[in-house]
């Protein structure tokens, strides 16, 4: 998987292929109006909500938008924010212990599997690699809604098998803390971590620990002077990465964390929105997501710091083989539980609880049950309007922001990379700041700025495909890796065989870059189709997505209702996984 | 000094197992310059490897220095890190965590029991200076060219004085202009740290200029081993005359054979050529003449002498200094070597003359009987 990363290596070539292509003359009226649009695209979804955001935080009062009749500027929100003991007693402190918690689960158990993949004699390690990606399929709303099935105090299955020995009648486990809480994000995070780390794993090159051991360095003083060292920032980065995607969730902390009465920063934005009673204080919500957005920024600079240094530490050479991979021995019995009790809790378990629930309600099973099996679940779903509604606002939201991203983003890359245009370098961190900025923000935002902009596609399927299209950083990342291997002499070819530039951009470029447009627009089909909190916040009875709805109707108690949504959610998403699979997961240099 | 026996090494893998090396024998003397050179493929790096250390032999017995440090039918396998010896990665494996004196040093810092500070640097600084690198020593290892870095590789490799010196086609990842200055500086720096030194390569001119001895590989197999110049006259057969120096090849049969000699006529009677025969090649034999571009004299009027092969010219290539000529004998295309003030239409009568005492004879292969 192609890191994504600011600047570096890619910045040094593109110098110099930009130097090459000084005075480029061949891209016309038509090129520049095409580099034109789409910048001024990017810059807007990204700055557009931004700026909105930034200006509601300080207009006021804070149940009026930005720009209603009778705001004004004022420092109130900020202050109603900042001056709140509870955000340093509790918020803080409980987003600090969330996030810290669940990235070090996440951490430690997809080192774990990632090692045991890359670097030990693990038997079936090809399996392992896709069962570890499994949980993929399942949004993280679906995710945790099965903990609850599984771990809820009363009724979770787990806890009325432990009672069958321990006895009581409540518990003994409860998800509804902050334990349950960590251990639902951490579970969930695995397979996306996973993945990073078995990259940078992969990409050490074996002659670095041979010529340790060559030099007369036993081998644990090999594993502490060099081989930690250089996997080091490969290693870290994934780490921050996985802080900003926790400190950024909605999901758990909405669906386990609120009845558990635990709040962190994310939940907090949320809450001001959707208050129980009051009018939604933008105003507040706005101020909050100040401090969160810096955070998340911050995290950003220094994952793209780390990744630089991981690009710099890369020496793979093409020649040779795998080294001799370390022999588990008796170590073998223990990592192969360890991977299926991981399967077991991460996919296993919850997606038979889901499938379960969506034809036997939410008891626990039993043979006895199997008569009484029900598909109401399913009928009701498939006899509600509401519902092919929410599947075709899915798909339509999923599609056209993976399209225009997609688009936006190879323009994007082609311009950054091939053109001397000014200021392209703002286009640049732009497109990758947009990493750094939590969807809860980018829904809130969008909201300030669609509520208040009179053009009508507020509470529409529009507003999401704006709202959605603010993630540029995978696609201009990956399109621009991919760039780099392009020679600029194949365009120029085409351009001294007489092809005007849409023709040498649509017959060259394109086609040579189809692989990684595919697997830029599968990535980002998937983000949309899971997406949870920016349809939550910008949620109206017309632009219900499946995700949402499924919430509503978990909410509302209708739990086979629920169950049987998720079902659906994972079965639309199981086919494109698999391309996902074929273009972007594959593992490269397999053994 | 070296001594590999009966080496083996196999791989086990989905398709089969590979035979990587199929038995090598060779030993290399105190003190001196051993290559292994051949082609892509023919087991170099793995009968390296196996002498490193980093490769586990599934047969035979490696001995270093009278130590035998692996000897798989005995359960003898000495790890890498306990042999003492300097090696010099093909990717150089400099480590981009540490900068060039760290990377240096390295092998000192790890030694038990660890020298003072003061030494390491000193002695890291010494093998910095050898290779010209002493004013980059606080440099970053990322920030290093081709060439430097193999510099690096090897003071890395010299700077504990190993027993042996392994280096694996150290050149390779160099530019031509680069190698080729490379390759001086390289055969200077060896003979000055006078360590005995194994050297695996596929480039036939490294391997001529540089060695004491060589052992040609084809297919998991020492071909021929011996000194560079004995190995270039005498192959022992036609891989090893072709492999190196692109050597021409005339098919040819015994007409008749007296005492250590005999006279080959070459195919399409295009000459006789009177030359040495090996006891098993009888009258009526076909046989290859095997010889060297630089041992076939073309002239164009027939001289007086024997030993001519009558060809005709196929074309000629100017090249500066020199003109490279190919000529046709038969259907069999012969290169050779002229002056550059010659010049010749295609298609007109030439004749080379032959040196039977550089001409080697091999008996023809069964598919070109005819
Ligand atoms: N770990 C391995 N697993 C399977 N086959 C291997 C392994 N290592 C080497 N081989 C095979 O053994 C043969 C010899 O490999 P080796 O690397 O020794 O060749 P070489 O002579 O060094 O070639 P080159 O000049 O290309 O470096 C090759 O056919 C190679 O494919
Ligand atoms: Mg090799």
């Amino acid at each position: 998987m192609t890191q994504i990363t600011l600047a570096g290596d890619i910045q040094r070539a593109q110098a110099r292929a930009a130097a090459k292509s000084e005075g480029r003359g061949d891209i016309g009226l038509a090129g520049w109006i095409v580099i034109a649009v789409a910048s001024v695209a990017a810059l807007y979804f990204i700055l557009g909500p931004l700026s909105m955001l930034l200006t509601a935080a300080f207009r006021g009062p804070q149940d009026l938008l930005p720009f209603e009749d009778g705001a004004h500027w004022t420092l109130d929100n900020l202050a109603a924010v900042y001056l709140d003991r509870n955000l340093y007693r509790v918020i803080i402190p409980n987003t600090l212990i969330f996030t810290i918690g669940s990235v070090m689960l996440t951490f430690a158990v997809a080192f774990i599997l990632a090692w045991l993949v890359e670097r030990t004699d693990l038997p079936w390690r090809n399996a392992v690699y896709t069962i570890v990606l499994f949980p993929l399929l399942m949004p993280g709303i679906v995710l945790s809604i099965t903990w609850i099935f599984l771990l809820a105090p009363n009724t979770g299955w787990i806890n009325v098998l432990l009672r069958n020995v321990v006895g009581g009648n409540t518990g003994p486990l409860n998800i509804f803390t902050m334990g349950g809480m960590i251990l639902a994000q951490g579970i969930g995070l695995v397979p996306f971590v996973f993945l990073l780390l078995s990259a940078a794993l992969r990409s050490m090159n074996p002659s670095l620990e041979e010529a340790s051991n060559i030099a007369g360095a036993s081998p644990l003083q090999t594993i502490l002077r060099v081989t930690l060292p250089v996997l080091l920032p490969g290693l870290l980065a994934p780490l921050i990465l996985a802080t900003l995607i926790t400190l950024e969730q909605v999901e758990t902390p909405l669906v386990i964390g609120f009845p558990a009465r635990v709040n962190v920063f994310s939940t907090r934005i949320y809450f001001e929105l959707n208050p129980d009673s009051d009018l939604p204080a933008y105003g507040k919500a706005a101020a909050v997501a100040l401090l969160f957005l810096v955070c998340g920024i911050l995290l950003l600079l220094l994952y793209n710091h780390l990744i630089r240094r991981a690009e710099s530490f890369v020496t793979v050479t093409g020649k040779g083989f795998r080294p001799a991979r370390f022999a588990l021995g008796r170590w073998r019995l223990p990592a192969l539980s360890f991977i299926v009790v991981y399967a077991l809790f991460a996919a296993v378990l919850p997606g038979f609880v889901l499938i379960w629930a969506s034809f036997f309600g939410y008891a626990f099973p039993s043979f006895g049950l199997l008569s009484s099996i029900s598909f109401n679940g399913y009928f009701d779903l498939f006899n509600n309007p509401r519902f092919w509604l929410a599947v075709s606002n899915t798909f339509i939201v999923a599609l056209s922001s993976a399209s225009i991203v997609t688009f936006i983003g190879i323009v994007l890359a082609w311009t950054i990379m091939r053109t001397r245009l000014p200021g392209r370098a703002v286009l640049d961190f732009v497109s990758f700041l947009s990493l750094g900025i939590p969807a809860v923000i980018a829904g809130l935002a969008s909201m300030l700025l669609y509520l208040s902009l009179p053009i009508g596609v507020y509470g529409t399927v529009m507003v999401l495909v704006l709202a959605y299209s603010y993630r540029m950083a995978v696609a201009t990342r990956l399109t621009r890796a991919s760039l780099m291997q392009i020679h600029a002499e194949l365009e120029e070819a085409s351009s001294v065989a007489g092809g005007q530039w849409l023709t040498t951009i649509r017959r060259i470029v394109l086609p040579l870059l189809t692989p990684s447009l595919v697997a830029s627009f599968v990535l980002l089909f998937i983000i949309g189709f899971r997406e949870f909190t920016i349809p939550a916040i910008l949620q109206s009875p017309d632009n219900q997505v499946l995700s949402v709805m499924m919430w509503q109707a978990f909410q509302a108690g209708k739990t086979q209702q629920a169950a049987a949504l998720g079902t659906m959610i994972v079965l639309f998403v199981i086919p494109v996984i698999f391309g996902l699979r074929r273009f972007v997961l594959a593992r490269d240099g397999k053994d | 000094m070296l001594k590999v026996e009966e080496l083996e090494r196999s791989y086990p893998t989905p398709d089969g197992i590979v035979h990587a090396v199929r038995g090598v024998s060779f030993e290399v003397e105190q003190g001196s310059f051993f290559t292994l050179l051949g082609p892509s493929g023919c087991g170099k790096t793995t009968t390296l490897r196996c002498v490193a250390g980093l490769e586990q032999p599934t047969h035979g017995r490696i001995t270093i220095d009278n130590a035998v440090v692996a000897d798989p039918a005995n359960g003898i396998f000495i790890p890498a890190f306990k042999r003492d010896v300097g090696m010099v990665f093909q990717s150089y494996a400099i480590w981009p965590h540490m900068n060039v004196l760290d990377n240096v040093a390295y092998p000192l810092v790890v030694r038990k029991p660890r020298p003072s500070k003061q030494e390491i640097r000193d002695r890291a600084m010494e093998a910095l200076r050898l290779v010209g690198m002493e004013s980059l020593a606080a440099r970053s290892a990322t920030k290093l060219s081709g060439g430097q870095q193999q510099r690096v590789a090897f003071a890395r490799a010299i700077v504990r004085h190993p027993k042996l010196l392994l280096l694996d086609e150290p050149l390779s990842n160099l530019d031509a202009k680069l190698r080729e200055q490379m390759r001086y500086e390289l055969q200077e720096l060896v003979a000055r740290v006078a360590i005995t030194t194994l050297y695996v390569t596929h480039d036939q001119a490294e391997a001529l200029a540089m060695s004491d001895a060589v052992a040609v590989m084809s297919d998991g197999l020492i071909a021929q081993c011996g000194p560079p110049r004995a190995v270039y006259d005498k192959p022992v057969n036609e891989f090893v005359a072709g492999f190196l120096g692109g050597a021409n090849s005339l098919g040819a049969t015994i007409a008749d054979r007296d005492g250590g000699r005999g006279s080959a006529v070459i195919d399409g009677n295009a000459g006789t050529v009177n030359v040495p025969l090996a006891d098993h090649i009888r009258s009526g034999d076909r046989v290859e003449i095997v010889f060297r571009p630089e041992d076939a004299q073309v002239t164009f009027v027939p001289g007086a002498a024997g030993d001519q092969v009558r060809a005709s010219v196929l074309r000629l290539s100017f090249q500066g200094g020199l003109t490279e000529s190919h000529l046709k004998v038969g259907d069999t295309v012969v290169r050779s070597m002229l002056h550059p003030s010659v010049v010749a239409e295609p298609g007109a009568e030439a004749w080379i003359q032959l040196n039977p005492a550089r001409c080697v004879i091999f008996a023809a292969r069964p598919r070109d009987q005819q």
